[in-house]
Formats: structure tokens, sequence, C-alpha cells
């Protein structure tokens, strides 16, 4: 089986100030990666003109492109219109799903969303109390059980989960531990362990660091735009020759 | 004089809220009569806009923006995993 080079970025927060900027950097992108995938935070606002912004970058490129929303996507409750004009663009969108995208026979298969926040084990909020406490607790667990359905039922050599938020509090390194419970959720890792992967991609926590691992042993990638610093960063899943 | 952590957190706020912004990374620290922004931005336009919403919210103080401009290069190095 050959190698597979995934490209990945998240937060790029498009907008009319930024058109043209973003796609500029990814021209070429086939040459280095064979799928590109974008973890949520597409635009600043979620209008619909960010939206078409956001599609016009990331459409026509070579190589599949598959992404999920961030939080900023959701601000203007436009998030489903987003969903169906990138959609029509030709890319992926993943909300609380699975996709399966073939390169050269090899079958890579992406399960996720936006996720959600609540925390880490240990220090993270439950179902109890208040309906407000309650209802977000309870979007994390409905999103991270879609999630873990999703990947299960994957049918891939290669599995990839693909979030906004953070499973794990590795990659939040640098921010304010006392914000951790907005950024992630230990239930977004516990999802991805159940089932397994052979990598998990966030962004969101444009103060934090690269690299971590779930507690089942899955490698954690934070690719938020501040973070890696580059248009996007290639991680390539071994093959049998390496 | 205004509590400076009041002040902090209604700039900070503002930045997250306020349309022009929608900035949620931005450190905001008040000191006396300076607030001292800092976090990373994407073009100059926003740093300015974070400048504006910023001195809106905090009336009568000194703003130092000290954003710096996240530069985006081309891809980097691979990872092999």
């Amino acid at each position: 089986m050959r190698e597979l080079r995934i490209a990945a970025v998240a937060d790029i927060h498009l907008g009319e100030d930024l058109r043209g900027h973003y796609r500029k950097k990814i021209e070429g992108i086939e040459r280095r990666a064979d799928v590109l995938l974008v973890g949520g935070d597409l635009t600043r606002h979620g209008t619909i003109s960010e939206g078409r912004v956001v599609a016009e970058e990331l459409s026509g490129l070579p190589i599949p492109v598959v992404a999920v929303l961030g939080n900023h996507d959701y601000h203007s409750d436009h998030d489903q219109e987003i969903i169906d004009l990138l959609r029509d663009a030709g890319i992926v969108v993943l909300d609380d799903e699975g996709a399966v995208v073939s390169v050269d026979g090899v079958r890579l298969g992406i399960a996720g969303g936006k996720g959600f926040g609540g925390g880490f084990a240990g220090k993270c909020a439950s179902e109890f109390g208040e309906p407000e406490t309650k209802a977000f607790v309870r979007h994390t667990k409905e999103i991270a059980e879609r999630w873990r359905r999703a990947l299960k039922d994957l049918d891939a050599d290669h599995k990839i989960v693909l979030s906004h938020y953070s499973p794990v509090k590795d990659t939040l390194m640098g921010e304010p531990p006392e914000i951790y419970p907005f950024l992630g959720s230990y239930m977004l890792a516990e999802a991805a362990d159940a089932e397994g992967a052979d990598l998990f991609i966030h962004g969101h926590a444009h103060a934090g660091t690269e690299k971590g691992v779930t507690p089942g042993g899955i490698r954690v990638r934070n690719v938020a735009l501040p973070v890696i610093k580059h248009a996007y960063t290639v991680y390539c899943l071994n093959g049998d020759d390496c | 004089m205004e509590t400076p952590h009041y002040v902090a957190a209604r700039v900070q706020r503002a930045l997250a809220e306020d349309e022009r912004t929608t900035e949620l990374g931005i450190r905001v620290d008040v000191r006396g009569e300076e607030v001292y922004l800092r976090g990373q931005v994407s073009c100059d336009e926003r740093r300015r806009q974070i400048e504006n919403v910023a001195r809106e919210a905090a009336p009568g103080l000194r703003v130092h923006n000290e954003t710096t401009l996240v530069e985006v290069r081309e891809a980097g190095e691979e990872e092999h995993l």
C-alpha cells in the first residue's frame, strides 16, 4: 500500500479582506499532498458572503478537500447554507458523519465535524443542574456518539478524525487553562479511541501547540494557522515502504 | 478610576463580540491608564480594527497595539507518522 500524504490546516478565517491570499499559498499542493483537510473556522463571522470566499479559495484543486465548520462559522446562523455552498463547490463537508476518499486505490476514511467543549477528564462539566449546563454537556456527548458510529461504519484502509475542537489538553498548552473547557472535550478522544484512528486533526486553539496524543495512543495534531504558521502541514501515513 | 480588571474584561468581550473584530484570541492587559493588546492577527486591516474597537471600549485610556501579523508561509516539512 502506498504512503498517504495528508495536508491539514484550520482557522483560516477567510473574508473579503483576504480574498485570493490563501489560494496563492496552496497552489501546487497536489505535488505535496494527496488530500487537504480543513479543520473549521473557515470564516470570521459565518456569513454567506464569507462562505462564498471560502468556496472560491478551496474549490477546483486537483486533490480532494474535506472540511468541517468551526464555532465562527456558526456565528450568523448560516451554518447550513455555508455547508451547502461548500458542497456545491465540490468540497466534502463533514457534519458529524464520515466519508471515504480514494487515493490511487487506497481508501482514506475521515469522520468528524465541529465538535464542542466541556473540558477534560477530572476537570470537566457534567450533565447535571441547570438545563443550560445539561444542554452544553449533552451537545458534546451526542456529537461524540455520532462520531463513534461514523468511525465504526467507515470501510477504509486508514482513518482520520477531523474536528474543530480539541480531544486532548496536550495541544492546548499555551492557552490559559481556565478556558480549556471551551476549547475541547475528552469525549471526542474517547470516541476516537473506542473505534481507532490513525490521526486526529483539530484547530480552534490559536495559542496551543501542534502535537499531542489521545489516552488510547492516537496522534493528535492542532493545525490552527497561528500554530503551524504555514498554509498547511503535511502528515504522511505510512504505507508498506515506510 | 475604574478597576483595571473590569476594563480588561470589557475590552476583551468587545473584541470577541464586535462584528468588526470577532477576535477571541487577543490578550488584554490594563496597567493604570495603559491598555496592552497582544496576540496574532492575519492582516493589517484586522489589526487596525482591533485597535479601534479597543479604544472605543476603553475611552480615555492609552491603547498599545502590540498584536503581530501572522505570516502564512508556504507549506513546511512533512511529518511521517
